[in-house]
């Protein structure tokens, strides 16, 4: 058992935290999840109302009035980002790395002993006064790790905020359009219906063979076949948007928009879009972040060579699928055998590692923005020819056809099959417009947080 | 109208100037007059040459000519045009002289003819004088008696029109598409005798028929059977001309075939006799009453009557689809299929869907909208309503009042008293019907399992 009295050591001690207090963290007013929400709203181009508790009546009620009209896409960001339980968790997350922080600059209490021994007619009374000296030499290393995790931890969950609503959008697209295209596959089924029921009374009448009327016949039950996808696709779709918005119960029971927005008259220009991703993209700050850590990390190990912080700039894992895992260690050694020559060749080529990673993280960056607005201008003139060309050109074919009918040059059936053919036309122009909005939607996630690939290098 | 336009002024592909052609040469050749519309333009008589009856090319013209040393001088013209078929369609054909088919040539027996065609097709051409007794090298067979006459190229053929008769011309190069595209004329030798076989109307008029897809302008010049329009002088009913003729007037009506198949043409309300073959006249004891006279392929024939039954009679040919304007070959019979509740599921995806069809073919003067420069395929409304055909149709008119050498329509005819057609309003008694028609003599042995709807019309309308 140690017993430490009052000593000059301690005095030191006590002398030093003071010092080092003083620049101290306390608790924030917000936990941190203001710098979240506004880094979050300087990528999603809309208010960020993150909370770090979803249960108040303030937050249930705004989502139940979002819910209660058609919910466009900015709504269903925005309830995604006050309902959805995984970003809540990792906003959570962001409090105990806050709680980290603060306790890392607050000296540990000293410790008192009191113990009392009995037993061969003795008593030993054993009074001791502790004071975790490692613990103070350490504070002001330990505080500026936990610093840098605690904003490594807000921007950690900016990413996710701004993740949660690209996903959003993406899949709210999606489940509008697969809406659309299952009332599309309506119309194709009762365009066949017709056909088939036409051609069942021409052979009633005795005016067609079997083999025609088994042939419409035949393409009904294809529509029936393809409406039963479409129908399928649309609630798989609209529940990938359920997920991300964390509704259950009765609240799922929500309207979206019928159609989805229109293209935009323009589509947006290529123009410093490497730069203006190198500066906002939240998984290069991350890296840079990263560097500047280990970059102080080294400093600290070149003055002390005995307090082993390297840890803290790099020991961090990532493994595909689990979450990623933060840590750090400092030691404290007494310098009998070691004087820490390798431990600061070591620090220099973490530092030195930190530094091409945040490298290897801005070359993807740019390739990634330039690959997303390829795909967003691609996507843009695929739904632009659509929407101008291809979809005007079927209503024209379809007109045609209907003159020829008039003038009992084509028969029903013709008229029918084109009727099909122009929804189709529709419809394939409705998922190029699905795919542009979700092109978009990439382009401004690889310009804000992160690619569409995984930007991190596997470690 | 006809217009007469210089031929070196104009002429994209001989375009020269004047200077570089001599008086002389520009003066050897006469001029190709054109014609700039399909009306029925009846020729003035002849004020040189010898004298005769001259014909009247339906919907058509006769080409001017010069004297020359004696000599007959034509001047053809290949070349495209634009043929309106009827008020409402104009069709891309190639023709002659601005018209599809070419003006009509009038000759007399024993005239030297010399007739220039230059080409101003995009293609090589040639002109065959069907039927017609000449020497070798001026029947116009490319290859055979002659070069083709390249584009921008004048070719003189010359030769004495020996036998009287009813003629015609076409290219015999590349003459599928060439005929597909209109390239045809008519061609009369007059007998020298002007009294010999006279008639006081004489109308002259070519078979063609085409593949005008609806919403187009040119025909399809691969079809080889099936074509959608079919024509008296390239024009179909309504847009062909009547004949109008004097009450007891000798008519003759001359018919030539550049079709692909046989036309049977049919005469309403007289009997009239095949008078003229490619061969020549028929010998007056061969002729048989007829009303209705086969003209085959590549074939002409000269039909005679006395005009003495007065009022509208048409004179058609008795292919039906002949008689009507493009049509869906493809269309399914919809007789009898009962439309209910089908009419408005497509309604709903075919906004102007309408039900035709169901009661038969006549579009009972619906008028929807239809492709453009496509006429209805039943078309044409006469005095009682639709006529309800088109091609291959048109009307004699017989009128006791119409002057010698008036050839203006004179109307519809006006019925005397209890010569027309009424509707009987008394009772009608059920007439008896056999129950079991051909059942012993014709016995189903495998009857399809359908079940036969014959829909007997009652007076009472269809619902
Ligand atoms: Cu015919």
């Amino acid at each position: 058992m140690n017993s430490l009295t009052k000593s000059g050591l301690g005095r030191l001690a006590v002398a030093a935290s003071a010092a080092l207090l003083a620049g101290c963290a306390s608790f924030s007013r917000d936990g941190g999840i203001d710098d979240v929400a506004r880094m979050t709203q300087e990528r999603i181009a809309q208010p960020a109302p993150l909370k770090r508790d979803q249960d108040t009546q303030a937050v249930q009620s705004e989502i139940r009035t979002l819910l209660s009209k058609p919910v466009g896409a900015d709504a269903a960001v925005r309830i995604a980002l006050l309902n959805n339980q995984g970003l809540q968790a990792t906003l959570a997350d962001l409090a105990i790395s806050e709680a980290d922080f603060v306790q890392a600059g607050r000296l540990p209490n000293p410790g008192f002993g009191f113990g009392r021994v009995r037993g061969g007619g003795e008593t030993e009374i054993d009074r001791s006064l502790t004071f975790n000296l490692a613990a103070l030499l350490t504070l002001p290393a330990r505080s500026r790790i936990e610093g840098r995790r605690f904003e490594q931890a807000k921007l950690q969950a900016a990413m996710q905020s701004v993740k949660l609503a690209a996903d959003t959008r993406k899949a709210w697209y999606g489940a509008v359009a697969a809406a659309q295209a299952a009332t599309f596959a309506d119309q194709v089924r009762g365009s066949a219906e017709a056909a088939a029921e036409l051609a069942a009374r021409m052979r009633a009448a005795g005016n067609w063979s079997a083999l025609d009327a088994a042939r419409e016949r035949a393409f009904y039950q294809d529509a029936l076949t393809q409406q039963a996808q479409a129908r399928l696709q649309a609630t798989t779709a609209r529940e990938e948007l359920v997920r991300l918005l964390g509704l259950w119960g009765p609240s799922i029971d929500f309207t979206l928009p019928d159609r989805l927005p229109d293209l935009p008259a323009q589509p947006r220009l290529a123009a410093n879009a490497e730069a203006d991703a190198l500066s906002q993209r939240l998984d290069v700050l991350i890296a840079r972040q990263d560097a500047q850590a280990t970059a102080q990390a080294l400093g600290l190990t070149q003055t002390t060579r005995f307090i082993n912080v390297f840890d803290a700039g790099y020991v961090n894992k990532s493994t595909t699928g689990a979450p990623r895992e933060n840590g750090y260690e400092v030691s404290l050694e007494l310098p009998l055998f070691d004087w820490g020559g390798a431990r600061v060749a070591r620090a220099q080529a973490s530092y030195m590692a930190a530094v091409h990673r945040t490298g290897d993280v801005a070359v993807k960056a740019r390739s990634e923005v330039r690959q997303a607005y390829a795909s967003y201008r691609t996507a843009y003139d695929i739904a632009r020819h659509y929407r101008d060309d291809i979809v005007p050109l079927r209503r024209q074919i379809a007109d045609e056809v209907l003159l020829r009918y008039n003038g009992m040059l084509a028969s029903t059936f013709e008229l029918l099959a084109e009727s099909r053919e122009q929804l189709t036309a529709v419809n394939a122009a409705i998922a190029a417009q699905r795919d542009f909005w979700i092109a978009d939607t990439n382009l401004q996630f690889a310009m804000n947080a992160g690619g569409t690939t995984d930007s991190r290098t596997a470690q | 109208m006809i217009s007469r336009r210089d031929f070196f002024k104009g002429a994209g592909a001989v375009a020269v100037s004047t200077a570089a052609v001599s008086r002389v040469g520009a003066a050897s050749l006469p001029e190709a007059v054109v014609m700039d519309n399909a009306k029925t333009h009846v020729p003035p008589l002849p004020s040189t040459g010898l004298p005769f009856n001259p014909v009247v090319t339906l919907n058509g013209w006769s080409l001017p000519w010069r004297m020359n040393n004696g000599v007959k001088e034509f001047h053809l013209v290949a070349e495209p045009v634009v043929r309106e078929f009827a008020p409402g369609m104009k069709v891309n054909l190639w023709g002659y002289n601005g018209q599809s088919p070419g003006p009509t040539i009038e000759v007399v027996e024993g005239d030297r003819v010399r007739i220039f065609v230059t080409n101003r097709l995009p293609e090589h051409t040639s002109v065959h004088w069907h039927g017609q007794r000449l020497p070798n090298g001026m029947d116009g067979v490319t290859g055979l008696t002659q070069p083709g006459i390249a584009p921008g190229k004048t070719f003189v053929y010359e030769f004495v029109a020996r036998r009287p008769g009813t003629f015609m011309y076409h290219p015999h190069a590349d003459e599928m598409t060439q005929m597909a595209m209109g390239m045809m004329g008519f061609w009369v030798t007059h007998p020298k005798d002007r009294a010999k076989f006279a008639v006081d109307r004489d109308f002259v008029f070519l078979l063609s028929s085409y593949d005008i897809d609806p919403g187009s302008y040119t025909p399809k010049v691969n079809t080889m059977l099936d074509q959608n329009l079919w024509t008296f002088n390239s024009r179909v009913f309504p847009g062909i001309d009547s004949l109008p003729v004097r009450q007891g007037d000798r008519v003759r009506i001359r018919v030539g075939n550049l079709t692909m198949t046989n036309h049977p043409i049919h005469l309403h309300g007289h009997e009239f006799e095949v008078t003229g073959t490619d061969g020549g006249w028929t010998h007056p004891a061969s002729r048989w009453p007829e009303v209705t006279t086969d003209v085959g392929v590549g074939q002409m024939r000269a039909i005679e009557f006395v005009a003495n039954e007065p009022g509208d009679w048409a004179l058609h040919c008795h292919k039906s689809h002949h008689t009507m304007n493009a049509m869906g070959h493809n269309v399914p019979t919809l007789i009898g299929v009962d439309h209910r509740g089908i009419a408005e599921k497509i309604g709903r995806i075919v906004p102007d869907y309408m039900v035709m069809g169901d009661k038969g073919g006549s579009m009972g003067g619906m008028e929807m909208p239809i492709p453009e420069n496509t006429l209805p395929m039943m078309t044409g409304d006469g005095p009682f309503g639709g006529v309800e055909m088109g091609g291959m149709f048109t009307v004699l008119k017989v009128r006791h009042d119409q002057k010698r050498g008036d050839y203006t329509d004179p109307g519809w005819y006006k019925h005397p008293a209890g010569t027309l057609a009424y509707e009987w309003t008394g009772r009608l008694a059920e007439p008896a019907r056999s129950a079991d028609a051909g059942r012993s003599l014709m016995p189903a042995t495998s009857r399809p399992d359908v079940k036969l709807q014959v829909r007997k019309p009652s007076g009472h309308g269809e619902h």
